[in-house]
């Protein structure tokens, strides 16, 4: 309805409205930069043609109601959703000069580059420490193996002091570290998912996608994991979906907003986007009226 | 313990009951209890009681459909367990004999002389023991290496072909196995390995191995496809590949299934008969030398189904070869139990998490 | 090796280029899938290794394929070792591959002492430990590239050269001491085949990636689907075979109209023109019909009480534990069982109606099983809203509990049924006294209703019968002759049986949990 006044005012098709709402110019380089995106579930379209660019060392906030897309959208980042075997991915996305939906794209190499911190923590059942050091491990980093021992090229030092900074940074360290050795599945909810945003780290990725990693989380946990965000986008890229709109505020330079159906209808400087939304369904949504 | 509680519960439920159906209970309780007497003393009497049964059963259906219906679901319970305990219980009881008379040499003595009248199971007992590990080297890493083929390197159509397919095939009758052992398999390996004799341990075990295959593939790939997908992706994004999640996280996560699956397959090739029986000779004899796996011997099941038809005027030999079943029913026992309590405790790992 | 400490170290492209090391690689993972195939042809028989294709024999084909498969897998290993091609190996290869390659030379150096230099247990053991131990050795103190590709190259080569120089030739025997068998030239030319193809996809495809964990994955993966591939192949070929042998006795004199089936329809005996199965078809689903109607009323009510009434505790789980026991005992001790127990209290002879009993039991911890399954998958939320409504507890198990458990009861009891078709041991001395029977037992015809007890009678279930399996095992006791085409006749007609009733219960089972799904 509020649409229909803009479009009769100014005399602007709808397209070339939110064309300007989706305009952001930023300074520096673009981490990501998405190129009509659109992805298909059998028939149903989740994304519609969305383009947008991550500026690089800073926090991206996707915001929007529950099924808009946002988890759809983070996955694509990294190609995640090839492992759904009914999800098509259409358009590009650039990374580091290349289109990550390249055939020769070495998915290895992209997703230790990309991480991603699930909605819903997914520990494996193994040790805290073997949940940090899975990654290193696996890319040939960390040998603490039988082999490695008896060569004396054995990385325990190296394992204890990335178990110890990768918990630290993710406010865990506190409450774990004299239970290392535990079960990992034996840690509460909000523990669990701090302990796939430490293990995500351990990677040391370039770009790190975040999937609501506050939803189970107390407040003071939550506003560790907020300054930690902060923290990281001195180095790298954090692109963070959420549905608290205080923390995108808070934490974020950028925002993006999702709504229903799957499109990306406004996306710029996070105090422009909170302080004077373009869109009235924006508006709308940020205040609280609807979504 | 709640068997006292659901005796209890019975009686407050019989409690509430009026005078006819109470009579009725009591009828149809003692009519069943006389019919199964019947059958062990004088089977010929059982239709007295049974009918007596019926007439009950049919009164409470129509006057008193839920204490019936729950009368009735307890009897089937208690009839269940009384044919299954029947079954253990005469087993033990007719391998009495044998023990009384051979004592421990039954499990030590490889003698097995019918005129004699002098039995011991240690030639049947090995040649199931090599049976079955052959049988288990064979179907134990193939059977995991199909399951990961299935569950997670097919591509999903293939999947939804190749599972049904692998679980019909796990339905071939033995004796159909049996009979290509028998007619093809064996002159082959006359011909080609160039063996003395008519079967081998060695077929047996590859033929058994290849019977159990289908079944250890299903169910460890059922256990691999328990792994939540989102503890997978969780490995993927860290930018480790589909083989290394597989080996550190979807395999071990589902251990205590593939050990179940294997232990499965075990039980399977124990207990397998008619391959065994119509494959072998069924020589009462150990191989000579004991490692010969091309030798021609008996295992402790096809003992039973190539000798039970002569036992029978023979009480020992019969009593021998319950005994036979003794062990091959406490063996299975002990694996079936050994795989619940894996299972239970995958359950406990598992279900952290969700 | 710490480097996972900063976020800005040097990163590694996302893209892979391809470099000429992947083509290279690729012929040794071609030969190994021929070799694989024409390994599995030989031990079939369908060629002999003295076979000639082009003018050369296969022995000699497959050992030049083994030499150049060495050849170009050296080669592999040393560009990509030397930096000549871009490549991305680990510093070492697993502990895993190097302990297998260092069983392969223990075996190999072993067998080759213990059996062409005839040397005592004291030689040969030590030997083979020796070249165990400097193998695993050798191959973990070399980076991944070498690790891979020189041990796989060096098995080729010492095979291809050993048949090559008709060391190890078509007219080679070796009879081990103290085994019956003996091993001929072509079966270690196949076995040579069959092992050093896999480790030629093996080291191929995972030089392909251009190792590291990429390639080891491809190696991993293409190594699994071979042998997944040959799986899936030996047992399609198993079913094929018996279709093969079968399908010609099972249509003999057969015509469409009108129609004439005399295997399937006829009885054996003089009076027929083609001697058939039909007894033993009745028999057989007279043995399922009587199993069913003893066994699926009694493991469904007791499944019914143990979940529903009864307080799951420790007598549930032992009511359980026994299930799984007695469901995996051997269907053997059941036959024993019966024939001591139920024949001589049942007409003391062999009769249908001891059949279906032993059967039945055996059917009846199967049933109780998967019903108390389906009965536990009813979702409690089920129960509660019915209770909630007031309703008692029977009206809610049987319009409720009962209807949603149906079809998990019902797939149960096919899967139970299509085994116990298929069943030849308990029935072995309980139901047939003459496996080859001219007529079919008539069980309805055979109802006769009397004054006095026990009022009904049943000549049929009272008489001995025959069935599918029980028939087929009568073949192999009359010996192997002419009967050997009504066997595979009998084999076939049983399998059709058997996998109907397994068809029918998986695809019920597919399409109830399909439709629980959504
Ligand atoms: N695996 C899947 N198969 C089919 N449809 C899916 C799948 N995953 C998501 N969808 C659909 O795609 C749409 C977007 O889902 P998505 O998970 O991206 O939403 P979201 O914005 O993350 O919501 P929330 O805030 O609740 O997490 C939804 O309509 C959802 O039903
Ligand atoms: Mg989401």
């Amino acid at each position: 309805m509020s649409q229909m006044e803009t479009q009769t005012t100014t005399g602007e098709t709808e397209e070339q409205i939110r064309d300007e709402w989706l305009e952001y110019d930023f300074e520096g380089e673009s981490a990501l930069s998405v190129e009509d995106l659109d992805v298909f579930y059998g028939n149903d379209q989740a994304l519609q043609s969305i383009s947008m660019d991550v500026p690089e060392k800073s926090v991206t906030a996707l915001i929007g109601p529950s099924g808009c897309g946002k988890s759809t959208f983070l996955r694509c980042l990294n190609r995640m959703n090839d492992r759904i075997d009914a999800a098509r991915v259409e358009g590009t996305v650039e990374f580091d000069g290349e289109n990550i939906y390249d055939d020769d794209v070495n998915l290895v190499e992209l997703r230790k580059r990309i991480g991603m911190v699930f909605q819903s923590p997914n520990p494996f059942p193994k040790s805290i420490r073997e949940n940090i050091s899975y990654g290193p491990r696996k890319h040939g980093d960390i040998d603490t193996g039988l082999v490695a021992r008896l060569l004396g090229r054995d990385d325990r030092d190296e394992e204890e002091e990335l178990v110890e900074r990768c918990l630290r940074g993710a406010a865990l360290w506190d409450e774990v570290h004299d239970r290392l050795d535990d079960n990992a599945l034996g840690l509460s909810g909000g523990q669990q998912q701090r302990l796939c945003i430490a293990r995500a780290l351990a990677v040391s990725p370039d770009v790190l996608l975040m999937d609501e990693p506050a939803s189970a989380l107390d407040p003071i946990a939550t506003s560790k994991i907020e300054d930690l965000v902060e923290e990281l986008a001195e180095e790298y890229t954090v692109v963070i979906v959420t549905h608290n709109m205080q923390q995108a505020a808070r934490i974020s330079d950028q925002t993006a907003v999702f709504l229903t159906g799957g499109e990306l209808v406004e996306y710029g400087d996070t105090d422009q986007i909170f302080e004077n939304p373009q869109s009235q369904r924006v508006e709308d949504y940020i205040t609280g009226k609807f979504g | 313990m709640s068997g006292a509680s659901t005796t209890q519960a019975i009686s407050r439920s019989f409690g509430e009951l009026d005078w006819p159906a109470r009579i009725a209970g009591l009828v149809g309780a003692l009519s069943l209890i006389a019919a199964f007497a019947a059958f062990i003393v004088e089977p010929g009497a059982v239709v007295f009681p049974a009918l007596v049964f019926v007439a009950v059963a049919l009164y409470g259906w129509f006057a008193h459909q839920a204490e019936t219906a729950r009368s009735l679901t307890f009897l089937a319970t208690a009839s269940t367990l009384v044919i299954l305990g029947v079954i253990t219980v005469y087993l033990f009881v007719k391998a009495v004999p044998i023990l009384r008379q051979m004592g421990a040499s039954l499990l030590t003595s490889a003698v097995w002389d019918v005129h004699g009248g002098r039995y011991g199971l240690v030639t049947m007992m090995w040649g199931t023991l090599v049976t079955t590990i052959i049988a288990t080297l064979v179907s134990a890493p193939l059977g995991v290496a199909g399951a990961v083929f299935i569950s997670e390197i097919a591509p999903k159509s293939v999947r939804e072909a190749v599972k049904p397919a692998i679980e019909l095939l796990a339905g071939i009758p033995s004796i159909v196995y049996g009979y290509i052992g028998f007619v093809v398999i064996n002159s082959y390996m006359m011909d080609l390995f160039r063996l003395p004799t008519n079967g081998s341990l060695f077929i047996v075990g590859l033929v058994i191995g290849v019977m159990a295959l289908p079944t250890v593939v299903s169910v460890s790939e059922d256990a691999l496809n328990a792994v939540p997908n989102a503890m997978k992706d969780g490995s993927v994004a860290l930018g480790s590949t589909d083989w290394q999640t597989t080996k550190s996280v979807s395999v071990p996560a589902a251990i205590s299934g593939i050990s179940a699956a294997v232990i499965l397959g075990v039980g399977r090739a124990l207990g397998e008969t008619m391959a065994a029986t119509v494959i072998l000779a069924n020589v009462t004899q150990l191989p000579e030398p004991l490692y010969d796996v091309f030798g021609n011997t008996i295992t402790l099941t096809s003992a039973i189904a190539s000798q039970y038809g002569v036992a029978a005027g023979r009480p020992t030999q019969l009593s021998a070869l319950f005994a036979a079943g003794v062990v091959l029913f406490v063996v299975v026992l002990a694996l079936s139990v050994v795989s619940q309590t894996i299972e239970r405790r995958m359950q406990q790992t598992l279900g952290g998490d969700q | 090796m710490s480097e996972s400490g900063g976020a800005n170290h040097d990163r590694a492209n996302i893209v892979t280029e391809t470099s000429g090391v992947d083509r290279l690689a690729g012929v040794p993972a071609v030969f190994g899938a021929v070799a694989f195939v024409v390994g599995w042809a030989i031990v079939f028989r369908w060629v002999h290794v003295t076979d000639v294709l082009a003018g050369v024999t296969y022995a000699t084909l497959l050992s030049a394929g083994h030499v150049l498969a060495a050849v170009v897998l050296c080669a592999v290993g040393v560009l990509s070792t030397t930096g000549v091609v871009d490549t991305d190996p680990d510093d070492s290869t697993g502990l895993f591959t190097a302990l297998a390659f260092g069983a392969i030379a223990f075996v190999g150096v072993g067998l080759t002492a213990s059996q062409t230099f005839d040397t005592g247990a004291g030689v040969w053991l030590p030997a083979s430990v020796v070249a165990l131990v400097l193998v695993t050795v050798a191959v973990l103190s070399v980076p991944e590239d070498l690790g891979v590709t020189l041990p796989v190259a060096a098995f080729e080569l010492v095979v291809g050269l050993a048949v090559l120089t008709d060391v190890i030739g078509p007219s080679w025997t070796w009879s081990p001491h103290g085994f019956s068998a003996s091993f001929v030239g072509p079966i270690a030319i196949a076995a040579f085949a069959m092992v050093g193809s896999l480790l030629c996809v093996w080291a191929g495809t995972n030089a392909s990636q251009g190792f590291g964990s990429r390639g080891r994955e491809l190696g991993a993966y293409s190594l699994i689907s071979t042998y997944a591939a040959a799986l899936l192949a030996i047992l399609v070929l198993l079913i094929v075979f018996v279709v093969q042998n079968g399908i010609d006795q099972v249509l003999k004199g057969a015509q469409l109209w009108p129609f004439k089936l005399p295997f399937v329809l006829n009885g054996y005996g003089l009076q027929y023109d083609v001697n058939g199965i039909f007894p033993a078809i009745v028999g057989t689903v007279w043995l399922v019909v009587g199993a069913v109607v003893f066994a699926v009323p009694l493991a469904v009510g007791a499944a019914v009480y143990l979940t529903e009434y009864a307080d799951q505790g420790r007598f549930t789980r032992i009511v359980e534990t026994a299930t799984n026991g007695l469901w995996s005992t051997p269907s053997i001790v059941y036959g024993l069982f019966a024939f001591a127990f139920l024949l001589p209290r049942i007409q003391n002879n062999v009769t249908l109606l001891t059949g279906q009993l032993v059967l039945g039991f055996m059917l009846l911890p199967l049933v109780l099983i998967t019903s108390r399954e389906a009965l536990q998958n009813v979702p409690d939320e089920y129960r509660d809203a019915s209770a909630a409504l007031g309703v008692t507890q029977w009206q809610t198990i049987r319009s409720v509990v009962l209807p949603a458990a149906i079809p998990g009861v019902l797939t149960g009891v096919i899967l139970g049924v299509g085994r116990i078709a298929g069943e030849t041991a308990p029935i072995l001395l309980v139901l047939v006294r003459e496996p080859f029977s001219a007529s079919a037992p008539s069980v309805i015809g055979s109802f006769h209703f009397t004054a006095s007890a026990p009022f009904v009678t049943n000549e049929a279930l009272l008489s001995p019968a025959t069935a599918l399996p029980y028939q087929l095992f009568a073949v192999i006791t009359a010996g192997v002759g002419a009967s050997q085409e009504f066997g595979w006749g009998t084999a076939l007609v049983l399998l059709c049986v058997v996998m109907f009733f397994y068809a029918i219960g998986i695809t019920t089972r597919i399409y109830f949990r399909r439709k629980l799904r959504q």
